[in-house]
């Protein structure tokens, strides 16, 4: 039982190969095969996830690597299996027309593998094995297109996943360093124990450094509003999805095992994930293009989530509502996320245009899509009676907590009070940038009508059905909660060292409407007020069209990190590299100059000298002093190569100047012995 | 079984190698060099089994001898050379056909063969100079290969820095031999408490003199300046078997030096293990930061090669158990991923002729076995698991945080071998992208297949596939090292 661990990382790997070798034949048949692979890995997930095992191999890349499922990791291991499976299913379509689908296909299903690695990893050295394949992969789906924007968003992700895989590195060396394991559970008791936890937050943070990276975290973000656009329509679901998840799962391990019920680490996660939270929203709404806006959505969701795990850290044993809050809002913004890009995708496939304005009023006249977008709309949201409300409520619900045990302590609540209103402002600007597509792309007519809004077949059945799917699972954990999502948070409670809540949740309670209610009326007010007055503008021929208003010195990636990393710290650190790579050179340069010259002055005035004597007695021509004498015309051992009038050139590239080095270390030598 | 043994993978190629001028068609030569390396491996490989062989050849004085022996370290390293020896060798036949002088670029490709297999079974240190000097001189032809004036001066210049920085090493070796009752490589080392406590400080300036000396062979600053000169111009072959084997006898050097001869006992907590730390950190930076500003290849490949030694040096200098074992790892991990590249690099100006890194644009389309292989060697340099690199920055780092001396200096050393990886990642990794992603404005129409034929690729693939085998199963040659270092400390 236990080696289907291990299976589910190396099964699709190795399926990457075959799919590779079956696609140089066949293509339908690479097509079918990955279809089937992803079906029975989401098979072998769900049959494992109950399952509590643990699979180690000691001798595996020098520590060994640690696997156990069950509980929040056979959970996340399902949703991946899930995301796979819907975005694989989506593939054989969308990508129809795409050239080196062998590539794709490999690089997808190698990509799996290495993201339920780091699902299932119970400890931190595993983790990042799989971490860092996973980046790797993954990469080569964000570059598919070879695009110029495709490849200039690769290059941000790959050096982002690249320092923070390094960073990350760096941290576990400290950390393994102060503790001698790297086993997530081992850490948390170990760390509970200790007075002086300076070092270990130093660690922790560093670790966390490369996890935040890829989750998408204020200030290392960068990478995914522009990352996601730009792969094909499946594979952004997946980054999006699930790729930003293992991400999350870091933080989550070190906030919930290794630095458990920590408040000043939870403040800290708390404070990062508000920043996201707002911040994400805030592009989004700028956005004029689908699935940047998307992207954007994933980033502040993210945020989200991040507040859910620093109130986790600051409720300590009380932080039932924020784990399954914060669970909870993994799994909702897994499914409706895929749902949307899956939609956008639909888009794409059909007029390969993503600007709001040139996609306008295409989905009019196709039903289907709209409603399932609709439902993916209302789940984000957090409408009540789709998923994403009820997440979002416990979330609001924990901080309102926490505002409470502060209340009752006697401390003020003002900064609690703030992050509140930030969480119910975001959730409105959520509300509004979602409207702003809904409407553009399903309401509106297009002033500029194309060709393309003829009706007909936009999408083969197998996308129909997987959209369904997609949708009825939002509706149906928003109908249900207590059956479905509290079920799951219950199973991956004891990952976050929480109990169920003592009394169930009342979702529809006026209470905890209210949030939503709040929502909604921040969401349409920004949506009227200032969606449509101040990002819309009427262009020459009088209609209304979306502008993009978003200030580029804004854009921190464009006016300090690139600069910075590419242009600045290399030519200055170059330089002085260069420099010091040559002193030693230059200085026996100088030292053979100043040598050459004494001794050419003496050789000179001697022979000078002579001419004058021969002058005298013997009545030869009177010599001036100071003529130019020929080189030495032996190439490369004379000083100076004549050929190459250039003097320091024939130094530094022949024998001469190596054989100073020798006499003058020579030399040294004698003197340190003789003295 | 005799001691003899010893002898025959440090003479049989040196002799066999006479024969190379005689042999004028490349069939028959290919296939007569196939056997002497195979033969060659096979007993290597053999010696590396047992243990325990020692002969002496020639007593010249009561301290002075050249004597052999196969003790950890030797098996370690005769073994590694000759495997990448005859993978490189099989790689240069097709290599090669577009040189000329074949035959002598065969001659002492062997004839070094047996010189770093008698520096690696050396028992003393006279026996180790003796061949070190041999090492520089038999290895110099196939720098000035080309016989342009560029490589000449080249040649020239790789000699004047080896013998420059042999001759520090003999003048150490004059002041061991006046205050050491011998001069056998013992673990722990051979000096007496007496020289210990009275001329400790002159004993610790030689030392430095000597590790400067011989780290010029490794690229340790201050005498690096020959490797980014030699390598470029040298045959893709060669200047693989430079950067992966070559460098690493300096290390060899190294190791034997302070383990062998001084003892850590002596050396570690001193002034001198932190000058040397110092050193070895400000390589590592600057080889990686002149490699990354780099446009020539082999030249960014080369520089490379100043950083990665020097990440085993730190380990060497930082005297930890867990330290040198990462040196040990990165050793093999860096001669097998840095000859790969080489090869790699030889293959691409082998069939496209391209040498700068700008022309390499949609060379993975072209070329994908042999990108590929660059891409996993790229990997493992930047240390990204599970390859070598991976396995043997976790050990370096461990070891470091482990020393207890120098102060601050090996925290330093470790965030300098992630800024190092970073730049690692910036010079290699842009190569990669930039010849697997070419860009919309790729024309595909003129795509042509320029795979090199499987002499080529058979090595370049058997090196790949060990990088990553390295990386992922290392416990066995961990408990190896282990027992070569435990009973340095």
């Amino acid at each position: 039982m236990a080696l289907l661990l291990p299976f589910l990382v190396i099964f699709p790997m190795a399926g990457a190969v075959v799919s590779y070798i079956i696609g140089r034949r066949n293509k339908n048949a690479r097509n079918m095969f990955a279809n089937a692979l992803v079906t029975v890995e989401f098979a072998v997930a769900i049959f494992m996830s109950s399952k509590s095992v643990e699979f180690s191999s000691a001798s595996f890349c020098g520590l060994g690597i640690n696997f156990a499922d069950g509980g929040l990791r056979g959970i996340l291991s399902v949703l991946c299996g899930f995301i796979w499976f819907t975005s694989t299913l989506f593939s054989t379509e969308y990508l129809k027309s795409y050239r080196n689908r062998n590539r794709y296909y490999f690089f997808m299903l190698s990509t799996l593998g290495a993201t339920m690695g780091v699902f299932l990893s119970t400890d931190f050295y595993t983790a990042l094995i799989f971490f860092e394949i996973m980046s790797f992969t993954s990469y080569v789906l964000v570059v598919h297109d070879e695009t110029e924007e495709a490849l200039y968003a690769g290059a941000t992700y790959l050096a982002v996943a690249v320092i923070g895989g390094l960073v990350t590195l760096l941290g576990m060396f400290f950390m393994y360093h102060l503790t001698g394991t790297l086993d997530m559970r081992e850490l948390g008791e170990i760390i509970k124990n200790v007075s002086d936890k300076k070092p270990y937050y130093i660690a922790g943070l560093l670790i966390s450094f490369g996890f935040g990276a890829k989750a998408g975290a204020f200030p290392l973000h960068i990478w995914l509003p522009q990352a996601h656009p730009v792969a094909p329509a499946p594979a952004s679901a997946l980054l999006s999805c699930i790729l930003t998840k293992a991400g999350v799962f870091g933080i989550l391990a070190l906030s919930c095992q290794v630095f458990m019920y920590d408040a000043n680490w939870g403040f800290f996660v708390l404070i990062i994930g508000t920043i996201t939270m707002v911040l994400g929203a805030v592009i989004a709404v700028f956005s004029i293009n689908l699935k940047r806006t998307l992207a954007c959505s994933s980033l502040s969701q993210i945020g989200f989530i991040l507040v859910g795990i620093g109130m986790q850290g600051l409720l300590g044993e009380e932080n039932a509502l924020a784990s399954g809050g914060t669970i909870l809002h993994i799994i909702n913004h897994g499914v409706i996320k895929c749902t949307l890009f899956l939609c956008a995708g639909v888009v794409y496939m059909n007029i390969h245009k993503l600007n709001l304005n040139e996609i306008r009023g295409w989905g009019k006249d196709k039903p289907f899509l709209k409603i399932v977008f609709l439902i993916g709309l209302l789940g984000i949201v957090g409408i009540p009676l789709w998923g994403g409300y009820i997440s979002k409520t416990l979330l609001h619900e924990s901080i309102v907590e926490y505002s409470h045990l502060l209340v009752n302590a006697g401390q003020s609540t003002l900064i609690f009070d703030i992050i509140e209103w930030l969480f119910l402002f975001s959730g409105g600007l959520t509300l509004a940038y979602m409207t702003k597509l809904y409407m553009a792309l399903f309401v509106e007519e297009n002033p500029y009508p194309e060709k393309h809004s003829s009706k007909g077949k936009y999408m083969n059945h197998t996308t129909t059905a997987v959209l369904l799917l997609c949708a009825t699972i939002i509706t149906v954990f928003g109908i249900l909660p207590h059956n479905t999502l509290d079920v799951i948070a219950h199973c991956a409670r004891p990952f976050m060292n929480s109990t169920d809540p003592a009394h169930a949740v009342h979702y529809f309670s006026f209470a905890n409407l209210k949030g939503a209610l709040i929502t909604v009326v921040i969401g349409a007010a920004v949506f009227f007020l200032f969606v449509r007055k101040a990002l819309m503008a009427t262009d020459e021929n009088g209609n209304r069209v979306y502008i993009d208003a978003w200030p580029s010195w804004l854009d921190i990636e464009k006016n300090i990190y690139r600069p910075v990393l590419v242009k600045i710290l290399p030519a200055v650190l170059g330089c002085a590299a260069k420099v010091f790579a040559g002193f030693l050179e230059d200085l026996m340069f100088v030292i053979l100059v100043v040598f050459v010259l004494v001794v050419r002055f003496f050789t000179e005035s001697f022979e000078y000298i002579a001419e004058v004597g021969m002058y005298i007695f013997l009545n030869k021509e009177m010599p001036k002093y100071g003529e130019k004498r020929e080189y030495g015309d032996d190439v490369y051992f004379s000083t100076f190569t004549p050929e190459l009038h250039d003097e320091e050139k024939g130094f530094r590239e022949n024998l001469s100047g190596a054989l100073v080095f020798f006499g003058v270390g020579m030399v040294a030598a004698l003197l340190y012995i003789i003295f | 079984m005799n001691s003899k043994i010893l002898l025959f993978p440090i003479f049989f190629p040196m002799f066999a190698a006479i024969t190379m001028p005689f042999l004028r068609k490349s069939n028959i030569r290919n296939i007569v060099i196939s056997v002497i390396l195979a033969v060659e491996t096979a007993v290597v490989l053999f010696i590396t089994y047992n243990r325990g062989f020692e002969i002496t050849i020639w007593q010249i004085s009561n301290i002075l001898s050249i004597s052999f022996k196969n003790d950890g370290l030797s098996r370690f390293f005769s073994c590694f050379i000759a495997v990448i020896w005859l993978l490189v060798g099989i790689y240069s036949f097709e290599y090669m056909k577009h040189e000329r002088n074949v035959e002598r670029y065969f001659l002492f490709y062997l004839i070094s063969l047996g010189v770093l297999l008698g520096i690696s079974y050396s028992s003393n240190f006279m026996t180790m100079y003796l061949f070190y000097e041999f090492m520089t001189l038999m290895t110099v032809p196939l720098v000035l290969h080309n016989e342009t004036h560029e490589a000449i001066n080249a040649g020239l210049k790789y000699m004047g820095y080896s013998v420059f920085g042999a001759g520090l090493g003999l003048i150490g070796f004059f002041f061991l031999c006046h205050y050491a009752p011998t001069t056998s490589f013992i673990p722990g080392g051979v000096l007496t408490m007496d020289a210990i406590n009275r001329h400790g400080n002159i004993l610790r300036v030689v030392y430095l003199g000597m590790m400067i000396g011989f780290g010029c062979k490794a690229g340790m600053y201050p005498l690096h300046a020959w490797l980014p000169t030699a390598h470029p111009v040298a045959p893709a072959p060669a200047s693989a078997v430079l950067s992966g084997i070559i460098t690493k006898c300096g290390v060899y050097a190294v190791i034997r030096t302070t383990y062998y001869l001084y003892g850590v006992e002596f050396l570690e907590g001193t002034w001198v293990q932190n000058v040397l730390l110092i050193l070895t950190i400000c390589t590592i930076f600057m080889g990686s930061m002149l490699a990354y500003r780099e446009k020539l290849l082999k030249k960014r490949l080369a520089y490379s090669t100043i950083s990665q030694v020097s990440y085993i040096l730190f380990g060497v200098f930082l005297m930890t158990p867990v330290g040198m074992c990462g040196a040990l790892l990165h050793i093999i991990g860096h001669a097998i991923a840095k000859n790969c590249l080489f090869l790699s690099a030889g293959s691409i100006i082998y069939r496209t002729g391209k040498t700068y890194v700008d022309e390499l644009s949609g060379i993975g389309k072209q070329m994908p076995i042999v990108m590929g292989c660059f891409t996993v060697a790229s990997l493992s340099l930047i240390g990204i698991p599970p390859t070598a690199g991976f396995i043997s920055k976790w050990y370096l780092a461990a070891g470091a945080l482990d020393c207890r001396f120098g102060g601050s200096l090996p925290t330093i050393g470790v965030v300098v071998l992630i800024i190092s990886a970073l730049l690692t990642a910036g010079y290699l990794l842009d190569i990669v992208a930039e010849a697997y992603f070419p860009g919309k404005n790729f024309d595909y129409s003129k795509l042509e297949k320029k795979e090199p034929n499987g002499l080529m690729f058979v090595p370049l693939l058997i090196l790949a596939a060990g990088v990553v085998l390295v990386g992922s199963f290392p416990s066995s040659l961990v408990s190896f090292f282990n027992s070569i270092t435990n009973g340095l400390f």
